[in-house]
């Protein structure tokens, strides 16, 4: 097989190619090293590249398989991650130049889980600063470029996961998301993204931005790549106390059931009559619920007041990023990029009593949603609200991402979400459906994606390397 | 509101969060907090029952 061939697989595609030794873990590592030093210097989604430890480790992998030890069905396979996830001895910058020398000392326990499944680990990825930041083209940790159209953004802040996967620089990579920061850029890069339900994946060892908010998750090519990402990673870790009560599920053994009988809900009034909503996200949406009641599932709109609060109620991560980031931002602003410097200075406005109205709409909020999942089994509605912008229509003063309802919701209830591909704009851009469930059923969220993409082709669409260049 | 007196409000706001800023970074956080004052705002009105608590 080919290194193009390799890196042209999905994770499950990699997994089971080095089990059934068709190539080893070493080859499948190489090929994946190769292709980031041909493509990474425009499509920028490392920032660091582990090389020679991931080829040891690589190594090692292929000792214990020609000795019959499998860890499990992660073995071997080379996988990258948001540069905000801790690696010991090795730098994590979160995209920031306050953390430009950063090197922790203690590995984050999704790195220890991913080590004890056999993932080779491929490097760090580049991201949004702190997660929070804006899109930059250049400077000291420049956003990764689209590879459907290097002329445009991935969306963020797992920028360069999304650019990664999309562009088989790594078989599968995990993101963090806050607001949308997986399902943004799974949406726009054509892969699948999972935020978990809060407190499924551990955060110990991962740069906060906003302790409520924040979620670790996979982003793969596949549906089936995510759950297995997902099982490697979920479990409940005493370093964070959000996991205490995790109910791990087993993500892979229902996800071909399909949903017939499945019942969904499609918030229409706040997601599809949303006049910020493209116009070809909109129609591949709707094509994909139709293709979702083909197999079997029925869909009824529903509707939460509360919904048309989330925007306010988001004064809930505005105070939480000013209060991680008070004293660096006075101490040291410049080493902030513009970008992130003003939307933390927001937060100093947000007054207590701001804050606090904010939690009891958002427990309202809650209430009325799990009201919804008394009738229905999962919510459904567009990934995103548009494809990939270019780098230059990215407005700089905003502080809140237009589009982000389709996504900051789900942070504020902590329910899980999953962005599958269902289509191109006629731009030739990846739009992506939403599929968010009860508390840890993802089981169930996972299932009806996959229903959705066996049906379709859209997650063997690659895109072409050889646009992978910059206009002189 | 009129120009001056937003400005104003805002001053105030800046003064009482302990932030002195100047250049571009005041001109930005004020076209960013003149952006959020409608979600503000709507937080403001939307007045929850006086049993609606926050989560645990």
């Amino acid at each position: 097989m080919s290194a193009d061939a390799l890196c042209d697989l999905d994770l499950t595609g990699v997994a089971d190619a080095i089990h059934a030794g068709k190539a080893s873990s070493l080859e499948v590592t190489e090929a994946y090293l190769r292709r980031i030093e041909r493509h990474d210097g425009v499509l920028k989604a490392y920032i660091t590249v582990l090389a020679d430890r991931a080829l040891a480790q690589a190594r090692v992998a292929d000792d214990e398989l020609r000795r019959g030890a499998r860890r499990g069905p992660l073995h071997g396979v080379p996988l990258a991650l948001k540069d905000l996830i801790a690696i010991a001895g090795v730098r994590m910058t979160a995209g920031s130049r306050v953390l430009a020398h950063h090197v922790p000392a203690r590995d984050a326990d999704v790195i220890e889980r991913l080590h004890a499944a056999g993932a080779i680990i491929l490097g760090k990825l580049s991201m949004h600063e702190f997660a929070f930041g804006r899109p930059v083209v250049d400077g000291t940790f420049p956003t990764g470029r689209n590879p459907w159209d290097v002329a445009r953004e991935p969306a963020g802040s797992s920028s360069g996961s999304g650019v990664a996967v999309a562009a088989g620089l790594c078989a599968g990579a995990l993101g963090s998301d806050t607001g949308g920061s997986i399902r943004g850029p799974a949406a726009r890069c054509g892969i699948v993204g999972l935020k978990p339900t809060y407190g499924l994946v551990s955060r110990r060892g991962v740069v906060p931005l906003s302790w409520s908010l924040d979620h670790v998750g996979p982003m793969t090519r596949t549906v089936r790549d995510t759950a297995a990402l997902l099982q490697a990673v979920a479990g409940r870790d005493p370093g964070d106390p959000s996991t205490r009560d995790a109910r791990v599920g087993d993500y892979t053994a229902q996800l071909e059931s399909g949903v017939s009988g499945i019942k969904l809900g499609l918030p229409r009034r706040f997601y599809l009559d949303s006049p910020g909503l493209h116009a070809d996200v909109k129609s591949a949406a709707l094509a994909a619920f139709d293709e979702l009641r083909r197999q079997g599932a029925t869909i009824e709109d529903v509707d939460a007041p509360t919904l048309d609060l989330a925007g306010a109620i988001w004064v809930t991560m505005l105070s939480e990023v000013y209060e991680l980031h008070r004293e660096t931002v006075r101490d040291q602003p410049l080493n902030f990029g513009e970008g992130i410097r003003t939307r933390i200075y927001m937060g100093a406005l947000v007054t207590a009593a701001d804050f606090q109205r904010g939690q009891r709409l958002r427990a309202r909020l809650r209430r009325e949603i799990m009201a919804l999942f008394e009738d229905v089994d999962a919510l459904v509605f567009p990934g995103h609200a548009s494809p990939a912008q270019r780098f230059e229509d990215i407005p700089m003063g905003q502080i809140v991402v237009p589009g982000s309802r389709y996504t900051n919701v789900w942070n504020l209830l902590g329910l899980p979400a999953v962005v599958v591909p269902c289509g191109f704009s006629r731009d030739g851009l990846p739009v992506a459906i939403q599929i968010v469930g009860r508390p840890f059923d993802e089981a169930t969220v996972l299932r009806i994606a996959r229903a959705y993409e066996r049906a379709t082709d859209w997650h063997t669409k690659r895109p072409n390397p050889e646009t992978w260049k910059l206009a002189k | 509101m009129s120009p001056d007196e937003l400005r104003a409000r805002f001053d105030a706001e800046l003064s009482a969060a302990g932030l002195n800023l100047a250049g571009r970074d005041y001109e930005l956080l004020f076209a960013m907090w003149t952006e959020h004052r409608p979600q503000r705002e709507a937080l403001r009105a939307a007045v929850p029952m006086p049993d609606e608590e926050p989560d645990a």
